[in-house]
């Protein structure tokens, strides 16, 4: 497979075309706890439904405890796009603030920094998220231009600046889209904490992720930003040429739990694509959360139950489920 | 709202961060607390020539742009200018390595653009983008009035044709391709005014500065509508679009009041001779 832009080399090193076990350092460190990895699938045809309900379902079927927390809701804003397919969802976002806030949590703040769009806010507002969320700028956070802090150890790199508004969260609520991904496959719970790493620092797009390697970089976020829980919007995902030039498509459901590698795991099943196709499942396997469907608690609707396949890119076709 | 280290934050409360910095201090230029933002932007410079994006964050970005330009406006030709400008110099997008031209040469990498020309990243290490490489083009064609060296007149040549060479088909600009996966990308608003801020002067610039002119339509971004501003003035256009109400953003307000006012001179650059 040839190389595309994003793989160029860096000047100072020619490792970032190999794979996780090619590279050099560590593997993630932390191990898998099976009793912490329950995933709940719950119908949700439309956003006009009771939200709150499900989420809050879910919330309690994973046995997620947020009373007194310091929570960050986490959406996936990415482009000037009212009709939700790009997005996570307003609705999905207002009812997870409503649920969290009355399961008791400290705080509730929602923060993102978009990929590539520099004007946050005024995508948050395209996205409705302004008009719908109530004093939403009091508890919104651009975090491509928060104040900052140095991680240590993250790749090849030695460290990464963060956001403060991130690292001072005690969860953080991965509220992804559900959509394919042109280079990594799918871009669900994992792939959004990308919206976490500062283009006040890396720019716009946070290319340094790339050269890094997509891959890799998905995972040692994750590892960083351990604490988290995923509710994925896959209500009305995308399909095909994701993860903005893609078509809407509806599966109908919201996939929650604790184990980000699991959610993402089973939403890949629900889209019929094998988990295993994508690199960064196979690297946090069994280091960060698993993928075997045996051994993920599945809670709620049984996969085959809402299971629709999503239209995958070419290189990606490989790996549809049978 | 200028923090009592002498910058600005991005939004009122937070710390200072340079870029915010660097536009306050074009729009304040002349004023005591430009004086003030100055001492804080030499503070921070590295002593590789690159500067830091921020007190605590100690990698140099493309905002080594923004300090050259600001050093040209206030005069300030000294040590700190000369080896801001040498650092933007050695600056360059990855994908115009060696490596990287010899593995697209030998089919192994599928290149989207000229790899022989050579851009500007967001940071050391990384690919050219559009943005860094406009910011870049300003920087340097305005040092050029005290750097006359044959190797900014070859970068400044080399990053305008790499700017028209990921220009889209619709004349505009993307944030970095004209295409991904063999599909078209749509032009925006805020990348296009960048770089025809970047390219001012060039003369292959009407359909794009048609386009951006049509983007002015596009009420949905302040951000985007303060670059347009300033960059279809600085290409004698002068657009309709008035001043939106008051924001948070510091970026937006300085921007606003760059593009509003005579510090748009303090961007201009003309062609290179």
């Amino acid at each position: 497979m040839k190389m595309k832009r994003r793989d160029f080399l860096p000047i100072a090193g020619a490792s970032l075309v190999a794979g996780y076990a090619g590279l050099t350092g560590a593997k993630p460190k932390g191990r898998w706890h099976p009793e912490s990895s329950p995933v709940t699938i719950i119908k949700a045809r439309s956003y006009s439904e009771d939200l709150a309900s499900k989420i809050r379902e879910g919330i309690e079927t994973c046995g997620l405890d947020v009373r007194g927390l310091k929570i960050l809701l986490k959406p996936n804003l990415v482009e000037f796009d009212p009709a939700t397919c790009i997005n996570t969802d307003v609705a999905v976002v207002a009812a997870a603030l409503e649920v969290f806030r009355s399961l008791g949590a400290a705080e509730v703040k929602i923060g993102e920094g978009p990929g590539h769009r520099r004007d946050t806010y005024a995508i948050a507002e395209m996205a409705r998220y302004r008009g719908e969320i109530e004093n939403f700028d009091d508890i919104f956070t651009d975090l491509n231009r928060d104040d900052v802090s140095p991680i240590e150890g993250f790749a090849d790199r030695g460290e990464i600046y963060l956001p403060n508004t991130a690292l001072r969260a005690d969860l953080i609520v991965s509220l992804a889209k559900m959509k394919t991904h042109h280079w990594a496959g799918a871009t669900l719970s994992m792939k959004n904490f990308f919206g976490l790493v500062p283009g006040s620092v890396y720019g716009w797009p946070k290319n340094e992720l790339h050269h890094v390697g997509i891959d890799k970089s998905i995972v040692e976020l994750s590892r960083i930003f351990r604490r988290s829980f995923a509710i994925v919007d896959g209500i009305t995902g995308m399909e095909g040429n994701g993860p903005i030039q893609g078509k809407p498509k509806p599966a109908g459901v919201l996939v929650m739990g604790s184990d980000l590698v699991a959610v993402d795991a089973t939403c890949c099943r629900i889209m019929g694509l094998d988990p295993q196709g994508l690199q960064y499942l196979r690297m946090a396997s069994d280091n960060l959360g698993i993928t075997d469907s045996k051994r993920i608690g599945q809670r709620g609707e049984t996969i085959s139950s809402v299971r629709t396949n999503f239209e995958l890119v070419k290189s990606f076709q490989q790996f549809r489920l049978a | 709202m200028q923090n009592a280290d002498g910058g600005w934050p991005y939004f009122p409360g937070k710390q200072s961060w340079l870029e915010p910095t660097a536009y306050a201090a074009l729009a304040l230029h002349g004023e005591p607390e430009a004086e003030r933002a100055w001492k804080l932007i030499e503070s921070w410079q590295r002593p590789d020539g690159g500067w830091r994006p921020a007190a605590d964050v100690q990698l140099p970005n493309w905002t080594a742009s923004l300090c050259v330009t600001i050093a040209v406006a206030r005069g300030e030709f000294g040590g700190a200018f000369e080896r801001g400008v040498s650092w933007l110099l050695e600056s360059q997008g990855v994908e115009s390595a060696f490596i990287n031209r010899a593995a697209a040469k030998l089919g192994w990498l599928e290149a989207d653009r000229d790899l022989s020309l050579t851009a500007w990243p967001w940071k050391p290490n990384t690919s050219s983008w559009v943005e860094p490489t406009a910011h870049a083009l300003v920087a340097l064609k305005q040092a050029s009035a005290k750097v006359s060296s044959d190797e900014l007149r070859q970068r400044v040549r080399m990053g305008e044709a790499q700017l028209l060479d990921v220009r889209c088909r619709d004349y505009g600009w993307n944030y970095g391709s004209r295409a991904a996966l063999g599909v078209d990308l749509p032009s925006y608003p805020e990348t296009t005014a960048l770089a025809l801020l970047g390219l001012q002067g060039r003369a292959e610039l009407a359909q794009s500065i048609a386009l951006a002119t049509n983007l002015t339509r596009d009420k949905r971004s302040p951000l985007a509508r303060a670059w347009l501003r300033i960059a279809l003035r600085l290409n004698g256009v002068e657009p309709d679009l008035p001043l939106g109400p008051p924001l948070r953003d510091v970026v937006v307000t300085a921007l606003d009041a760059i593009g509003a006012g005579a510090k748009l001179e303090l961007l201009r650059t003309g062609a290179l001779g």
